[in-house]
C-alpha cells in the first residue's frame, strides 16, 4: 500500500502547480472527441471484460461494466 | 383610440397575409442573380443537434487449440437533455462457448474426470492440458448512468448495472462526485461502487479442497457438494485527478480499492493431487460399477476475502493532430498478485475522414500466495490453493490495429483487430519432483475481431 | 452591421489565416460604409438627400434595388426598404411608450416602395421618403465575404456578422460547424439550440434586445409597412438555413412579417427553420 500511495503521491506532484492548465479560450485541441479520456469507450470495456477474465486483476480505470462468473 | 386602429390594421393584414403562395423558388433566383452565383441547387445542410449518440459493435474473441470463443454485440448510447444532463445507457449481449484449463496438470496418460453437473465423466488425452468440459453460455448486461451538474462546479453521477448468465447474476451501482478547479483545468473525482454477485453453479457448489468423486445417477447429489449457491460482495472505491497540461496534453491519475467478500473460489476448478517425491498424479479407481475420476483431485479454495490497492495514470496527448495515449496500472492486493499494466495507442489521422491507430499492451502479475502448479499428497493441506493459471505468474502481450472511417454525415465506421498472447510461468519453487523440466502450462494466443458503428440520431 | 463580426477559419498557417481575416473586414467595412443610412457620404445619403430629384446609382446598388424591388412583390409589400421612416414614430428601447395613431398616420404617406421610381440606372425618391438597406445589408455582406474567401482558401470557413453566417463547406473531417442559436431568455447565456452545419447559411431574426411592451406584451420590433404598426403575433426569433445568407435573411424577415403564420410559411417554403415563440 505504501508504494501505491508513493507512486500517486509523485503523479500528483507532477501536475501540482496551480498555474498549469490553460487559458478557456485555448481548449479547441482538448474539445476533440479523440482527446477525451474516455474516447474509446467500446473499446476499453470490451478489453476490460477479455481481460478481467482471462487474467487475475482488473479494474482501476472507472465504474460501469457487471461482473461476470469468471475471475 | 391605437387599441382600435390597431384591431382593424391588423384584420387587413391578416387578409393579405392568408396568402400562401410559395415564393421560395423566387426568391433563390433572385438571390442568386443579386450575388451573381450560379443555381446552387441544394447546396444548404443544416440540422439540430443530435441528440442520441450511439456506438454498438460486434465483436469475435477466439483463443487457440479449441478453447474459448465469444461473440458479442454491445451498444453504448449517451442522450444528451441539455443543460450538461446525460443519461448513458450500455446493453451487451455474450455468446461464450468452448472450455477453458480446469487446473489439473497434463499427465502421461489418459485422464478422466467427472463433469460439473456430477453425472457424466469426461476424460483428457495423454499429454494434454485438461479443459473443462466444453460449454455454451449466453451473458446479458445492462447498465445505466445518469449525470447532471449539481452546482457551478460540480458534477455528480449515479449507475446501475445488471448482468446474468446461467450460473452467475451480477446487481451493482455506482455514485461520483466531480469538482472542477483552476479554471476548469484540475478535476477531482470520488466514486463509490457497490455489487452483490450470485453464483449459482450447475451440482451446486463443491466443498473446499474436497475431492472429484465418481459420476452419480440423476437421484442422488454429486459427492462433496455443499449449498447451491453463495454470493459475493464487492465494493470499490475511486479517487481520480484529471489535469490539463497544456493545450495539447491531458493526464489523469486514480488511486482506486476494492473490498470482495464472500465466495470468491471458482466451482469449476481443480488441483491434482501428486507424489510429493516424483510429482506425479495420484492415482485412483472409480467405485465398483460406476465411473469417476482416475486420479486424485480437490476442488479449490480462496480465501473469503480480497483487498485491492490500484493507480492508474493515463495521458493523451496531440501533436498536429495524432493522438498518442498512454496507460500505466499498478495493482497490488492481499493476495499478492501485485501487476504492472502498460498500454498505449496511437490515432494516426490520413485522409480527410480516416484513421488508423495501433495499439500494444503488456501485462504482467506475480502468482496469488496459495496458487500451486498441483498440491502434495502430504496433510495437513493448506488453507487455500488454487491452479487457476489466472492466478500465476504470467505476462500477456497484446498487439492491435484499428480502422476508422467517418462518413460524410458526420457517422464512424470502424474494424479492429488484435493479438493477444499469455504466457503463464511456473517457477521451479512451485514444482515437485518430475515436473521440472516437464511443465504445461496453459498459455494461449487470442484473435480479437471486432466492427463498430458510432452514430447520432 | 450591428453586431461582433468575425471569421472562423480552419487553417494551420498564421499567415493564411491573417489574410482571410483582413479580407473578411475589408469586405465588411466596405458594404457597411457603402448602404450604411448612418453616413453622409455614401450613395444611400445621396439618394435620401435628394429630395425629388433623380439620382444615379453604380450597378452594385442597382442589384440591391432590383432585388429589394423583387422581393417587395413577391412579398406583397411586406418587405419594404422604404419603411424606415416609420422608425420616427417607435423607439424599441423596451419602454412602454406607443406612439398616438395621429404619428403613424402622419408617417405613412412617407412608406411605399410603389411611390418609388426605379428605371436602372436611376432612383428618383418622392420628398420625405428613405430607403433603407438595413434588413438585406449585413446578410449580403456575409455572402459577399463567403464568395470572397472561397476563392482565396480552400480551408473550411465560417464568416459571422452578427448572427447571420455562412459556411465554405464542412470542417475537416466531416464534422459539421457548430452553431448555437440564441435563446429569447436574454438572462440565460447558453445558447437554446444547437445547429450542425456543413453547407450554405443560417440567418437569425429576434427581438430579445429591441421591443416595445404594451399591456404586458412585448411587441416585436418589425413593423408592418402597410400600417404602420408592429406585426402582432410574430414569433420571438426565427433562424432559418438556406444556401445563402441573403435568402435565408429575407425567409426570417418574411417569416417575422407572417406573425402567427411564421411557421405555416416556412412549412411551405420547406426550408429548414427553428422559431422560438412566448411560452
Amino acid at each position: 500500500m505504501r508504494k501505491v500511495i508513493l507512486l500517486a503521491v509523485v503523479c500528483v506532484s507532477l501536475e501540482g502547480c496551480a498555474n498549469l492548465g490553460v487559458e478557456p479560450w485555448e481548449r479547441e485541441v482538448l474539445a476533440r472527441e479523440d482527446m477525451q479520456l474516455d474516447a474509446n469507450a467500446l473499446d476499453t470495456a470490451f478489453d476490460d471484460h477479455i481481460y478481467f477474465s482471462k487474467e487475475g486483476t482488473s479494474g482501476g480505470r472507472g465504474f460501469g461494466g457487471g461482473g461476470c462468473g469468471c475471475n | 383610440m391605437a387599441g382600435a386602429a390597431s384591431a382593424a390594421a391588423a384584420a387587413g393584414v391578416t387578409d393579405m397575409a392568408d396568402k400562401d403562395v410559395k415564393i421560395g423558388a423566387a426568391l433563390a433566383a433572385a438571390t442568386c442573380s443579386l450575388l451573381g452565383t450560379a443555381a446552387p441547387g441544394v447546396s444548404v445542410a443544416a440540422d439540430a443537434e443530435p441528440q442520441w449518440d450511439i456506438e454498438s459493435a460486434f465483436l469475435y474473441y477466439g483463443e487457440s487449440d479449441d478453447r474459448v470463443k465469444d461473440l458479442s454485440l454491445s451498444a453504448h448510447a449517451t442522450r444528451d437533455f441539455g443543460d450538461e444532463r446525460t443519461l448513458g445507457l450500455d446493453l451487451s449481449v455474450d455468446s461464450l462457448t468452448g472450455a477453458s484449463p480446469s487446473g489439473a496438470i497434463a499427465t502421461d496418460g489418459v485422464q478422466t474426470f467427472t463433469s460439473p453437473s456430477g453425472r457424466k465423466t469426461y476424460s483428457t488425452p495423454a499429454g494434454e492440458i485438461p479443459l473443462d468440459e466444453s460449454f455454451l453460455d449466453t451473458r446479458f448486461a445492462l447498465n445505466g448512468s445518469w449525470s447532471q451538474p449539481l452546482a457551478r462546479l460540480y458534477r455528480v453521477s449515479a449507475g446501475l448495472g445488471f448482468s446474468s448468465e446461467y450460473d452467475y447474476q451480477h446487481i451493482g451501482a455506482n455514485f461520483g462526485l466531480t469538482r472542477d478547479f483552476n479554471q476548469r483545468n484540475t478535476t477531482l473525482s470520488a466514486a463509490l461502487a457497490y455489487g452483490q454477485d450470485t453464483v449459482k453453479p450447475v451440482g451446486g457448489l463443491p466443498l473446499p479442497l474436497t475431492q472429484m468423486g465418481d459420476a452419480v445417477d440423476d437421484a442422488m447429489s454429486p459427492a462433496n457438494r455443499g449449498d447451491s449457491n453463495d454470493t459475493k460482495d464487492v465494493l470499490d472505491v475511486l479517487l481520480g485527478v484529471t489535469q490539463v497540461l497544456g493545450r495539447h496534453t491531458v493526464l489523469r491519475v486514480n488511486l482506486s480499492y476494492s473490498d470482495s467478500s464472500g465466495y470468491l473460489t471458482d466451482p469449476y476448478k481443480l488441483l491434482s493431487v501428486v507424489d510429493p517425491v516424483t510429482g506425479d498424479l495420484i492415482g485412483r479407481t472409480p467405485a465398483t460399477g460406476a465411473s469417476g475420476p482416475t486420479g486424485v483431485y480437490l476442488y479449490e479454495s480462496r480465501p473469503d476475502s480480497r483487498r485491492k490497492e490500484g493507480l492508474y495514470a493515463e495521458m493523451r496527448h496531440d501533436f498536429s493532430g495524432k493522438v498518442l495515449q498512454v496507460g500505466y496500472r499498478y495493482s497490488t492486493d492481499d493476495w499478492e498478485v501485485d501487476s504492472h499494466t502498460l498500454e498505449s495507442r496511437l490515432r494516426l489521422p490520413f485522409g480527410s475522414s480516416s484513421y488508423l491507430e495501433p495499439h500494444v499492451r503488456y501485462y504482467q502479475q506475480t502468482a496469488a500466495s496459495f496458487y500451486r502448479y498441483s498440491l502434495a499428497n502430504v496433510t495437513p493441506l493448506p488453507d487455500f490453493a488454487s491452479a487457476d493459471a489466472r492466478l500465476s505468474e504470467m505476462d500477456a502481450l497484446t498487439f492491435g490495429l484499428k480502422y476508422g472511417h467517418v462518413t460524410a454525415g458526420g457517422n464512424e465506421w470502424n474494424a479492429r483487430l488484435e493479438f493477444y498472447r499469455q504466457t503463464a510461468k511456473a517457477p521451479n519453487d512451485v514444482l515437485i519432483g518430475n515436473q521440472i523440466g516437464n511443465t504445461q502450462m496453459p498459455d494461449f494466443d487470442a484473435v480479437i475481431l471486432q466492427f463498430g458503428y458510432h452514430f447520432k440520431l | 452591421m450591428g453586431g461582433p463580426c468575425e471569421v472562423l477559419a480552419e487553417v494551420a498557417d498564421e499567415t493564411e489565416a491573417r489574410k482571410i481575416t483582413d479580407a473578411v473586414a475589408a469586405c465588411a467595412w466596405r458594404v457597411e460604409n457603402k448602404f450604411s443610412r448612418y453616413r453622409a457620404d455614401n450613395i444611400v445619403a445621396r439618394i435620401n438627400a435628394a429630395a425629388g430629384s433623380s439620382v444615379e446609382v453604380d450597378s452594385e446598388t442597382a442589384d440591391l434595388l432590383d432585388f429589394a424591388a423583387l422581393v417587395h412583390r413577391l412579398s406583397d409589400g411586406l418587405f419594404d426598404i422604404t419603411s424606415g421612416v416609420l422608425r420616427k414614430a417607435w423607439t424599441f428601447d423596451g419602454g412602454r411608450r406607443l406612439p398616438a395613431q395621429s404619428e403613424i398616420d402622419a408617417l405613412l404617406p412617407f412608406v411605399g416602395w410603389s411611390k418609388v421610381h426605379w428605371l436602372r440606372p436611376m432612383i428618383t425618391l418622392p420628398p420625405g421618403m428613405q430607403i433603407d438597406f438595413g434588413g438585406i445589408g449585413k446578410e449580403y455582406a456575409v455572402d459577399q465575404a463567403i464568395q470572397l474567401v472561397a476563392q482565396m482558401s480552400s480551408a473550411a470557413l465560417l464568416v459571422n456578422f452578427g448572427g447571420d453566417l455562412a459556411v465554405t463547406r464542412s470542417r475537416d473531417g466531416n464534422r459539421a460547424w457548430r452553431v448555437g442559436i440564441e435563446g429569447i431568455d436574454a438572462a440565460v447565456q447558453r445558447a437554446a439550440m444547437l445547429v450542425d452545419l456543413t453547407a450554405g447559411a443560417l440567418s437569425t431574426s429576434g427581438d430579445t434586445y429591441r421591443y416595445v411592451e404594451s399591456e404586458g406584451r412585448r411587441l416585436s420590433h418589425i413593423l408592418d409597412p402597410r400600417t404602420g404598426w408592429p406585426v402582432s403575433g410574430a414569433p420571438r426569433s426565427v433562424t432559418v438555413a438556406a444556401p445563402t445568407c441573403t435568402n435565408a435573411g429575407m425567409l426570417t424577415t418574411l417569416a417575422m412579417l407572417r406573425g402567427p403564420k411564421a411557421e405555416a410559411f416556412l412549412e411551405s417554403e420547406g426550408v429548414r427553420h427553428w422559431v422560438q415563440r412566448s411560452t
